[in-house]
């Protein structure tokens, strides 16, 4: 129960905090996601009564029942959804919703040593520890951004350059036709010229992803603990001279918010402990770069940290300075665990989520 | 915000004791506390929410991991008839205070009081897991990775 009040028209937004009232404000959303529910509803009944209806009922194909029921479907899956997600938080607070999405791992088995469950917001580490080095224990998987990098902007390219081609159709159509529409003309020019730029850029991304060669990091233990020491081997393919490799340990702090009606992520690494560092260096064809170092994990380092929009990511990272190249950097994350606590502690039960009383 | 007539004015305190003074707990350790709830007068508080949790600050949205969950709805247990109580908690192994430049860490308690016809009142109470040293900013932004 709550004291009435009026919404207001205009408020005021400090921080993430807001001066209007939750209760108006989860009414209006109530209003919104209620009146697509009662479309989708609508719609259904009307369509569904001219399909019945309709002289060729029994005909009419299951394809055309989807496409018919697309738009309904959708409505109803909107509004149905974002009026669950209403009423199940209606009255909650933010603690007892949290509590509420936590209930499900009451269930789960809460084992000892190293069970992803001992450590609540400590990224999973599975998919690191799946891959045997050849030297060392584990082989650690590159960090992805490369190839999707490559991937984005052959993506751009072809979609730019496909508008281009039918603007540029459209244009030659005209040419042949005795007319020459020079707005058309004036708008190519520049499409064209990104149409090229972003195929240069891709053709440039594709050859230095594939023309220096890969890079491979072994390490003898996985996951880490803060003092933890590691032997890591680092192997390094490609032909010719390099200036420089150099490994380092790094900690990145990554930040997802919105920013208007864009998602923004901010990166930004707050701790570099240099680990090995090799110049001049001429790999032969047929041979790759390889060496053996080893680092330690900073006694007082924070663990690794993964939550829906907030990370903080320990990882290896391998700078390349090939001589007819540009120098590039590869990363390969780690995940380093807590400090150790006393073992007597680990037998106590875990938290628990409770409520006293007779209900709300 | 407007107040409906004959309401009296309420500032609802929560005054908090933890059993470690300098509210500093390692990993997995239990949390001792107790709190008193005062500046309610005759207000009728109809549920009383307490809880352990860690939320994240800094330039990302706020995430929310939850401990501990407490609900009291027995009015024998609820302000006016009983303002003081007690609860302890075992902290998880992880996540750990951290004082970073983008990404923040934050372990509190909150004592939550729902009074009938008026608004919920909340009273938050920070305290560190760990003893982490805070970060400093090295480089912005990282070179793009290839």
């Amino acid at each position: 129960m709550v004291t009435f009040r009026l919404p207001r028209l205009f408020e005021k937004k400090r921080g993430s905090r807001r001066t209007g009232s939750q209760a108006w404000g989860q009414f209006g959303e109530a209003c919104f996601y209620g009146s697509l529910l009662v479309a989708g509803v609508v719609f259904t009944v009307i369509l569904g009564r001219r399909i019945l209806e309709a002289p060729g009922f029994a005909s009419i194909s299951l394809w055309t029942w989807l496409l018919t029921l697309l738009l309904p479907g959708a409505l109803l899956s909107i509004g149905g959804s974002g009026l669950a997600r209403l009423l199940t938080g209606w009255g909650r607070s933010e603690e007892g919703m949290a509590a509420l999405r936590r209930f499900p791992e009451m269930f789960q088995p809460s084992g000892r040593g190293f069970d992803a469950n001992e450590f609540p917001s400590v990224p999973p580490w599975e998919n690191f520890n799946n891959s045997p080095g050849t030297m060392l224990r584990y082989r650690l998987p590159l960090e992805s951004a490369e190839s999707w990098s490559v991937f984005g902007f052959g993506l751009f390219a072809v979609l730019w350059n496909a508008v281009v081609i039918l603007l540029a159709v459209a244009a030659g159509v005209d040419f042949v036709g005795g007319q020459t529409d020079w707005l058309l003309l004036a708008i190519l020019v520049p499409f064209v010229a990104i149409g090229i730029g972003g195929v240069v850029v891709f053709v440039r991304a594709l050859v230095l992803q594939n023309a220096v060669g890969p890079t491979q990091i072994e390490i003898a233990d996985h996951p880490l603990r803060p003092g933890d020491r590691c032997d890591v081997i680092i192997g390094q393919g490609g032909i010719g001279m390099f200036r420089q490799i150099s490994l380092s340990l790094e900690l990145e702090e990554l930040a997802t918010f919105r920013q208007g009606t864009d998602t923004r992520t901010e990166r930004r690494v707050v701790r570099e402990e240099p680990v090995a560092e090799w110049r001049a260096i001429t790999i032969a064809p047929g041979h790759r770069f390889e060496e053996r170092a080893s680092f330690e994990v900073p006694a007082e380092a924070m663990h690794s940290f993964a939550s829906l929009h907030n990370s903080v990511t320990w990882r290896i990272a391998v700078r390349v300075e090939p001589a007819k190249w540009p120098k590039f950097t590869r990363h390969f994350p780690i995940v380093v665990l807590p400090q150790r606590t006393g073992p007597t502690l680990l037998n106590t039960p875990p938290a628990g989520i409770a409520t006293v009383g007779s209900g709300r | 915000m407007s107040r409906t007539a004959g309401q009296e004015r309420l500032e609802p305190r929560v005054v908090v004791n933890f059993d470690r003074p300098s509210r500093r707990y390692d990993p997995q350790e239990t949390v001792r506390l107790q709190y008193h709830v005062a500046g309610t007068g005759d207000a009728q508080v109809r549920m009383i929410e307490r809880s352990a949790l860690w939320y994240t600050e800094g330039k990302g949205e706020e995430d929310l991991g939850i401990c501990f969950f407490e609900r009291i709805t027995d009015a024998e247990h609820l302000p006016p008839t009983q303002r003081q109580g007690e609860f302890a908690f075992r902290l998880p192994a992880s996540p750990m205070t951290y004082e970073g430049t983008i990404v923040k860490i934050r372990w509190c308690v909150r004592v939550r009081l729902f009074f009938k016809g008026r608004r919920d009142f909340v009273s938050e109470h920070v305290f560190d897991v760990g003893e982490l040293p805070p970060a400093m900013p090295l480089r912005q932004p990282p070179t793009a990775p290839r």
